[in-house]
């Protein structure tokens, strides 16, 4: 056929507004084969790198935060991360324990957003967690629940769980309270019998079987499941630190997109909660190394639509890790140890939600950032994205109409939870038929 | 006890702040305590579905927002029903958008019997910028319209109590005049 057939989805243009941006696909197909796909997301931290140019070391952790409204703290954990190698800083174990501790609530927070109001409703055939909420009030109030009990994880130690400002270089502004803590923590074991039964509720979801061959890209620490600390590490053998990443991991710009993509020995990557488990399960207590087993999926898995099972085993995780960290909770006199700054360039990276993300900075004598450089997860993932889409496409169908598309491909980006996750439930489909 | 939550929400990026003007043109208010009634204000910043949890056990609740529907910088909008709304308004990148987290809390029957909400038509939305005068002035006028409502709706009438939270608060909008 060579008539030329664009057809537009319409977007529902919102009433109440909020600043952050949208997902966009293009799509052309020609002669029932994909010609072009292109997908733009919008990508925040770049402004930035910009902004933070001229501003004190420590403003940094609270200019970070905002970024994202979802991940702050691992904003923060990279600026600080990369801050303090910078200035040959060690915060001691306390820092150590109660900055994993915060970020366990950022990932179970972030990742029961994702499961419960996300993806769940793709799989149980509801176009939203509204419609799903009517049907399984049980299972939405439980993910709310755990979601709740992140965000308080986060105010504990954030003092507030969006733009947490507690974190600083050198250590927290403050220690929380003894009382504070221990009443987390019976919540946090009260808990844990519910993550259990979401890894179980999620493992039972039926998702498509979809094998794909893709590199695998987290940290790695010696003894930790990976949250805020270790090396780099690829399924092909690769293991850095922080400051080759640059190296070995190349940002390039494309035509269709602002956005910057990033590539790995020239090809897509994939980072996030089913690359980091593919990499790291033997750092998981036994008990869940065994429910993961019990789950009936083969790891490490090749299927993106695990991921929401990834992520549901790593709320059960970070909630018991939560519980590990806080039982023999002291507060301590001073919970930071001083920072002299110094001239140079430092690297740092943590595990975001979404995946690795990783921070350059360069300070001059004063402590004043002269340059930033923030490669986030959702950069890193968009060319394994449009890789993935191209392959599930084709296997779904291209002669499927616009809307049926336009749910496969909402689908698939959704295994990734990149920044426009929500954005792509109404995702804008430009479908061209050539 | 009579629970009145009174929520601005917002984002710290211009005229984004309009509802966190508001909360905190009225958490700066002198409300003393009542027995009988409590009143909370508070700022949110782009809450998705926390919001839920904010109305939970609440007897009435007044959310301000930013609003875009077409008319000036500064317009005040004022919905008594927030299915009005619609239901698909997923504005925001990241979480629900208020009216799905309303139409959320609706489905679990968490919404409180009252819900009023009020938008102000913004402007520039510019990351860390102040407020513009016009939506500064339209805060202004929502808290004495706010304050003056609570006091007649609810039998506790003045005088109340106000719950200050931790919540964010970027640009105190008054001390952003200059």
């Amino acid at each position: 056929m060579d008539e030329t057939q664009t057809r537009k989805v319409d977007i529902h243009v919102p009433v109440l507004a909020r600043v952050e941006g949208e997902g966009a696909l293009h799509l052309r197909i020609r002669g029932g084969a994909i010609e072009t796909l292109t997908l733009q997301i919008y990508e925040p931290p770049r402004l930035f790198e910009k902004f933070l140019e001229g501003r004190s070391y420590e403003e940094v952790p609270d200019m970070v935060a905002r970024i994202c409204g979802i991940c702050p703290v691992a904003y923060q954990i990279s600026a600080v991360n990369a801050l303090e190698s910078l200035f040959g800083v060690g915060p001691g174990p306390w820092v150590h324990a109660m900055r994993r501790v915060l970020y366990c609530g950022e990932w179970i927070q972030s990742h029961c957003l994702h499961i419960h109001l996300l993806a769940a409703p793709d799989y149980f055939g509801y176009d939203s967690a509204i419609a799903m909420a009517h049907d399984h009030p049980d299972i939405v109030r439980r993910g709310l629940a755990l979601q709740g009990l992140g965000n308080d994880i986060m105010s504990l130690l954030g003092a507030r769980s969006v733009h947490p400002v507690g974190v600083k270089v050198g250590g927290f502004h403050h220690a929380p309270h003894p009382g504070d803590v221990a009443a987390l923590l019976a919540r946090l074991r009260a808990a844990l019998p519910e993550s259990e039964a979401l890894v179980h509720w999620a493992a039972g979801i039926v998702v498509p079987d979809d094998d794909q061959a893709f590199t695998c890209v987290s940290m790695r620490d010696a003894t930790e499941y990976p949250i805020h600390r270790g090396r780099v590490v690829a399924s092909d053998g690769l293991a850095i630190d922080a400051s080759a990443y640059d190296r070995h991991f190349a940002e390039y710009q494309v035509e269709h997109s602002t956005a910057l993509y990033s590539r790995y020995r020239d090809a897509p990557y994939l980072v996030g909660p089913l690359a980091r488990l593919n990499l790291n399960r033997d750092r998981l207590p036994d008990a869940i190394q065994q429910l993961m087993h019990d789950t009936g999926v083969t790891w490490p898995s090749r299927n993106m639509f695990n991921s929401m099972l990834a992520r549901a085993i790593e709320v059960h995780y970070a909630i018991s890790e939560a519980v590990r960290l806080l039982q023999d909770y002291a507060p301590v006199q001073e919970p930071a140890v001083a920072v002299t700054p110094r001239a140079g360039v430092g690297y740092g990276w943590s595990e975001a939600p979404r995946g690795l993300l990783w921070h350059r900075y360069e300070v001059d004598g004063e402590g004043h950032i002269v340059a930033a450089r923030i490669v986030p997860p959702t950069s890193q993932n968009q060319a394994r994205i449009e890789e993935d889409l191209r392959i599930s496409l084709q296997a779904f169908g291209l002669q499927h109409g616009d809307d049926e598309l336009r749910l496969h491909c909402e689908k698939v980006i959704r295994n990734y939870d990149p920044c426009i996750s929500c954005a792509t439930h109404f995702l804008k489909l430009k479908a061209e038929r050539l | 006890m009579t629970h009145v939550a009174i929520i601005g929400i917002g984002s710290p990026a211009g005229d984004d702040q309009a509802g966190w003007c508001v909360a905190h043109t009225l958490q700066r208010s002198d409300w003393p305590d009542h027995p009988s009634c409590q009143v909370s204000v508070i700022a949110l910043d782009r809450p998705g579905t926390r919001l839920i949890r904010y109305l939970e056990g609440t007897d009435a609740a007044v959310l301000i927002d930013a609003m875009q529907g077409g008319r000036e910088p500064g317009a005040i909008h004022r919905l008594d029903d927030p299915a009005l709304l619609g239901q698909d308004t997923l504005a925001s990148s990241h979480g629900l958008g208020v009216a799905s987290a309303l139409e959320l809390a609706r489905a679990l029957d968490l919404l409180p019997e009252t819900l009023i909400l009020y938008g102000i038509e913004i402007g520039d939305v510019s990351f860390n910028a102040a407020p513009s005068a016009a939506v500064r002035h339209a805060a202004a006028v929502v808290a004495a319209m706010i304050e003056a409502e609570v006091a007649e709706r609810w039998p506790c009438r003045m005088p109340l109590s106000v719950a200050k939270t931790p919540e964010p608060s970027l640009h105190a909008c008054g001390s952003r005049e200059r």
